[in-house]
């Protein structure tokens, strides 16, 4: 079993959250060692490991974090993404609970490599306890010296770190929506290149700004105390180092597990446990992707070509399995739903098409489907697809198009005998723990 | 910049570059400035793709969101080896935001083109409520348009529409039919780019998104109606136009806005002798394509009920419909009698034929140089102020100009009424251009749109003290070697300025410093025309413009439609046409109100001027009416001033009849009648020629004439005729000193 405990090496220390003990632990010695380096080298550094983005795209970090223009004299704003909106992904929130130092010492090394003037954790609304630690954390960080001005002895290394809070919405999560969000503007995406320079050159406030997701800057920690070359030990030719996978759904041990990049998707399950019936399908890098049937599931490895060669993708690592009680049509009900209910309604497509989807949806599932709705589910996914202003639109039709390419049969006796092919569906079956976080550790 | 706008949207048109670079639209090669959006090259090849979100003239921040522009895109990509081939981009992209770029191929035509069309098309109609045959927009909307064009001919839509209640009262003028709405944020960003207000929004999100204002408060701006026009579909409508008419039965005549002197572009949308609606016409030098509320819902009175259509004699105190040949009888008798006691005042709201004609009553056949067109109060010898010292007389700058400026100085006017489409170019010039603004007023109106929403700093003087605050600035530019300043502020000193003016220390500093960082332009309004010490504040302004290099930048617009035309025609106590001297001037507008209410004026003719209601001595224009006088008025309704009169006769709108406004920045520009009301409405001209015809005089037949003798004689109009003046109208110019 390929669980490689890297940014969880000391999940489990009581009191790791604490300066003190963080620090006892080999805490901020990355970013000890990167200040001695040249800020290029912490950026070859990075290179050197193989990280890719942890926030779902799979994006090279060390070309964000190169990009960033080297002679301006507008600031330069870091930006770590901590809205963790994606269906069935709560890595970040454990990251944050738990070792919120791992990010405030990530987001410091971004900041020295890419001649930082301010971070903003931008977390999702709902992560109240996870923002009461980060705070903490960047508190005990100031007193320590390891943010606020002349860093660690250093003259003119100034950097100050915030946090902001989102409002409830999905889309905030994805970068330019984001960014007018900490703008306090409205949640909408921006334009993107090629129609608008990329954020490096002009994101928030027309500055360079770098946007990272929270496990991204904690995998930086990792690499810049352990050596980039260490973490590209670990992994596949292109996915290098560890991947956080929330494991939740009919499993036996919802959590989070630590994986090197490759390990079969197999092992992981047999790590969880399915249970209340057989595995049905698994949806490996949250709502967004595409399902994938169970007898399919041997050929997938966790990393993102992988998954990409299946028809599927790694995503943010929400990692979720359904067994034989599951009903796939409702299952995708639920997340039309959810794509309604997020689209921020900005472009036609989104707006309009994931409204429509879950109409169909819904009324499939009232009994009132007919001949001609997959088609025609089909279509409208084809006619938001790629045509969306931003990502969200995407990741509304592809679940929709990989369920029916999977399960086209359930959808089929939905429409033809008005029921569920799965009889009695129940609701699947929550397992009886207090706080899956606290209490579940990794097999 | 400074960034105190509501909201960071990118502020971005097309850029003006100079840089070329090669494309291919459908195949068809061709050179295109570099980063134009692709949509505008598509244009200038000929190749049509549709839109409803993309317009020019608003920014691309919160565009791109139709969809309705896809093209697929081949760009460039070069190779490690060096090489360049061409990769097709793996997703259609928005047109109406992409940037022209070296070797870009562009197709517009290939099925998955048609395709996206189709779905962007189904969409939008899903939950729209194709409730054409009682829509405004229906026969002229762009919705329409494109799903004749490029949409599918049925809908797969079986489930419920979006429904929401018809005519949601958004603004005064407008009411909003959320279900028709696509989306397009056209009226949105045109709150945030243009008219400077951001008050329309969007509330809600996904399918339940609509537009509203933040706190569901009255949309209360002074351009509202401009996003009637824009909305790509009859979701904002115009309440005075809503189920008026069907666009095919209207008939439209080119025009210019009547309502001031910025002299809009518009269109009169008519039916038989009716009115129905205006709406903005291009003019790229003027209003660009704007127009503001006062203009576009202000000309009801065109075809009002009010309408006076047979002269008024004032018998015993009661008023008597009496007719032309009645009217002119008592009219001509009293002239005669009067022999040569007789004044005019009026014609900044008549056109230069109405003027000329009217000058040249008095002058040839009256004998009386006592005519004045000025309500204002400054009513001294219009060269005086500007003209002796820097050779021109209102403004130094066209209204495009200002664009250009990098600093723009307000002084003493809620630009924004006075002067609506200056304030929009004062705004474009901040939002796009960069420009940094100053507002110095002395009362702070709450309602916005205004100036002070975006400058980057605002003087609030007590007031009458601008000459102070003037003095003040120069002082500073004085003491920190800013600039080198003679005159009016020798000896002057920052603290006199701050006791007299009330401002603090640090703001006339700031402002000094802003103002000599480099290209400024003044622009002074209604408390510095109406000002008592209007000279002396000329003054200071003349010397700031000065001492800052500035000189042919001080701008004094008039405020009605023809104040310039009215004085180019020399419709002035001192100057006959084209502001030729005369020997012995007349009394101005005060002295003639004077003399009748002394009981030494026999006949006072009014042409459309408000006095009662807009000069700034109302006691004394009601002594003079008051008085034995004889006063006959030309109006178009029986407005206070008439009332006073003793012989009201019924004068034709800028709607009925031909003839030419002089805008503020000296543009002439022609308008066309629309439709006649009666017969027995007459055009201002028309009326003086057939007085002057029955005094011996010789008549005109027609405002052609009359441009005819106009460009003949006043040398700034030389080579004006109907046909010179185009589209665009014709700014006339000094001549070089
Ligand atoms: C609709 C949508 C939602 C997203 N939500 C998140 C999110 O909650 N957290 C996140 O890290 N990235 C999210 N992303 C991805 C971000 O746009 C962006 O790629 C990421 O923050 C970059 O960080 P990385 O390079 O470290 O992965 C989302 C993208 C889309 C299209
Ligand atoms: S795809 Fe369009 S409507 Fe959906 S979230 Fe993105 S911009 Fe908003
Ligand atoms: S907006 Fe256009 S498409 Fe919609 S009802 Fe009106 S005319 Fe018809
Ligand atoms: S009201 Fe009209 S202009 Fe405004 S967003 Fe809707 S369709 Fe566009
Ligand atoms: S016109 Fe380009 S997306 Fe709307």
């Amino acid at each position: 079993m390929a669980i490689r405990n890297l940014l969880f090496e000391h999940r489990e220390i009581a009191g790791i959250e604490e300066m003190d003990v963080y620090e006892k632990l080999g805490g901020y010695e990355g970013l000890r060692r990167a200040v001695t380096l040249e800020r290029q080298a912490v950026i070859d550094e990075i290179k050197t490991s193989g990280l890719r983005g942890r926030g779902g795209a799979g994006f090279p970090t060390w070309i964000k974090w190169n990009g960033i223009p080297k002679n301006t004299d507008k600031p330069h704003y870091l930006i770590c993404n901590a809205d963790e909106g994606e269906t069935g992904t709560y890595k970040d929130r454990e990251l944050m609970l738990k070792l919120p130092h791992l990010l405030v010492e990530g987001m410091v090394i971004a900041g020295y490599a890419c001649l930082g003037t301010a971070g903003y954790i931008y977390i999702r609304g709902e992560y109240v306890e996870p923002a009461w630690q980060i705070r903490k954390a960047i508190d005990q960080a100031y007193k320590k010296g390891y943010l606020g001005k002349n860093i660690l002895g250093i003259e003119g290394f100034n950097y100050d770190l915030y946090v902001h809070m989102g409002a409830g919405s999905y889309e905030c999560g994805e970068e330019s929506a984001l960014m007018s969000s900490l703008m306090g503007e409205r949640g909408n995406p921006r334009l993107k290149a090629p129609h608008a320079p990329l954020p490096v050159h002009e994101g928030v406030w027309k500055s360079p700004t770098l946007v990272n997701n929270v496990e991204t800057y904690c995998a930086a920690t990792w690499i810049l105390k352990n050596g980039g070359a260490e973490y590209a030990k670990l992994g596949t030719e292109r996915s290098k180092g560890t991947k956080i996978i929330s494991v939740s759904g009919h499993i036996a041990k919802p959590a989070n597990y630590e994986v090197e990049m490759g390990t079969p998707l197999l092992e992981l399950l047999k790590a969880g446990g399915v249970t209340g019936g057989k595995l049905k399908a698994v949806i490996p890098g949250g709502s967004s992707v595409p399902i994938m049937i169970a007898d399919k599931l041997d050929k997938i490895n966790l990393d993102y070509e992988s998954c990409a060669a299946s028809g599927t993708m790694l995503g943010s690592g929400g990692f979720m399995v359904f067994n034989d009680t599951t009903d796939i049509v409702l299952l995708m009900k639920r997340t039309s739903e959810f794509y309604m209910h997020e689209s921020c309604g900005k472009c036609t497509p989104c707006r309009e098409g994931t409204r429509w989807l879950f109409k169909i949806l819904d009324r499939i599932t009232s009994g009132g489907g007919r001949e001609g709705d997959i088609e025609l589910l089909l279509d409208i996914c084809s006619q938001i697809d790629g045509r969306s202003y931003c990502g969200l639109g995407d990741a509304a039709a592809w679940p929709i198009v990989g369920a029916i390419k999977a399960f086209r049969e359930e959808f089929e006796y939905w429409i033809e005998h008005k029921c569920s092919p799965i009889g009695d569906h129940a609701v699947p079956p929550t397992p009886v723990v207090v706080n899956p976080l606290l209490t579940l550790t990794p097999a | 910049m400074p960034d105190n706008r509501l909201t960071q949207t990118e502020a971005s048109l097309n850029p003006a570059v100079t840089q070329m670079v090669n494309i291919k639209i459908d195949g068809i090669e061709l050179q295109v400035p570099k980063g134009e959006n692709i949509i505008e090259s598509a244009k200038r090849a000929g190749v049509d793709i549709p839109y409803f979100c993309y317009h020019p003239r608003l920014s691309k921040g919160d565009a791109a969101n139709c969809r309705m522009c896809l093209v697929d895109v081949f760009a460039p990509r070069r190779a490690p080896d060096g090489t360049v081939s061409l990769a097709k981009m793996p997703k259609p992209q928005a047109s109406c935001t992409l940037p022209a770029d070296e070797g870009m191929v562009i197709v517009t035509d290939s099925e998955a083109v048609v395709r996206d069309r189709k779905g962007v098309l189904e969409f939008l109609l899903i939950n729209h409520p194709l409730d054409c045959p009682i829509c405004d927009r229906g026969g002229e909307c762009p919705l329409q348009n494109n799903a004749i064009f490029y949409g599918a001919a049925t809908s797969r839509y079986t489930e419920e529409k979006r429904h929401f209640p018809k005519a949601y009262p958004l603004a005064e003028n407008v009411v909003f039919d959320r279900e028709r709405c696509i989306h397009c944020a056209r009226c949105t960003r045109f709150t945030e780019d243009i008219s400077g207000d951001a008050q329309l929004g969007f509330l809600k999100r996904g399918a339940d998104m609509e537009v509203g204002t933040f706190e569901h408060t009255a949309y209360k701006s002074k351009f509202s109606g401009n996003v009637i026009e824009l909305c790509p579909v009859g979701a904002l409508l115009s309440r005075s136009y809503r189920f008026k008419a069907r666009p095919w039965d209207l008939h439209s005549q080119r025009s210019v806005c009547s309502k001031c002197s910025n002299g809009c572009n518009i269109k009169i949308d008519y039916r038989l002798d009716s009115l129905q609606r205006i709406n903005g016409r291009i003019n790229e030098a003027v209003n660009e394509e704007w127009t503001c509320d006062k203009g576009k819902f202000g000309h009801s009175y065109v075809s009002s009920e009010a309408r006076l259509k047979t002269p008024m004699l004032k018998a015993d105190g009661e008023w008597k419909a009496i007719d032309w040949t009645e009217a002119l009888q008592i009219l001509v008798g009293k002239l005669r009698d009067a022999d040569g006691s007789v004044a005019g005042i009026g014609g900044q709201r008549c056109t230069n034929e109405d003027n000329f004609a009217f000058q040249k009553l008095f002058r040839g056949v009256l004998k009386s140089n006592d005519i004045d067109s000025r309500v204002e109060g400054y009513l001294g010898s219009v060269n005086k102020p500007l003209y002796e010292r820097f050779g021109y007389h209102a403004m130094g700058n066209a209204i495009a100009e200002l664009e250009d400026m990098k600093t723009i100085f307000v002084l003493g006017s809620q630009l924004v009424d006075e002067q609506p489409i200056i304030y929009l170019r004062v705004r474009k010039a901040y939002r796009f251009k960069g420009a940094t603004v100053i507002n110095a007023v002395s009362s702070v109106p709450e309602d916005s749109p205004k100036v002070g929403d975006f400058a980057q700093l605002e003087l609030v003087y007590k007031p009458g003290t601008e000459a102070a605050l003037l003095k003040g600035i120069l002082s500073v530019l004085s003491a920190e070697k800013l600039a080198s300043v003679n005159g009016s502020a020798k000896g002057y000193t920052l603290e006199k300025a701050v006791e007299e003016t009330g401002v603090s220390a640090e703001a006339i500093q700031q402002a000094a410093r802003l103002m000599a960082t480099g290209k400024l332009a003044i622009i002074a309004g209604r408390e510095i025309a109406n000002h008592t010490n209007h000279l002396e504040v000329v003054q200071a302004i003349g010397d700031l413009a000065e001492a800052t290099g500035n000189a042919q930048n001080i701008n004094l617009p008039g405020e009605d439609v023809n104040s310039q035309g009215a004085a180019d025609m020399g419709v002035l106590p001192d100057f006959a046409p084209g502001y030729a001297p005369i020997e012995n001037p007349g009394k101005n507008t005060a002295q003639i109100l004077q003399a009748a209410a002394d009981g030494n004026l026999k006949v006072l003719w009014v042409a459309g001027a408000k006095l009662l209601e807009k000069f700034a001595n109302r006691e004394l224009a009601q002594a003079a009416f008051a008085s034995d006088t004889f006063v006959v008025v030309n109006e178009l309704t029986m407005t206070e001033t008439a009332q006073t009169a003793d012989l009201v006769l019924p004068a034709a709108s800028f709607a009925e009849k031909d003839g030419t406004f002089t805008n503020c920045e000296r543009r002439v520009q022609r308008i066309y009648k629309a439709f006649d009301i009666s017969l027995e409405i007459k055009p201002d001209w028309l009326i003086f020629s057939e007085i002057a015809a029955r005094l011996g005089g010789t008549p005109y037949f027609s405002a052609r004439d009359i441009l005819r003798d106009i460009s003949a004689q006043v040398p700034a109009y030389e080579g004006i005729t109907p046909k010179s003046l185009g589209d665009e109208g014709v700014r006339w110019e000094y001549p070089a000193k």
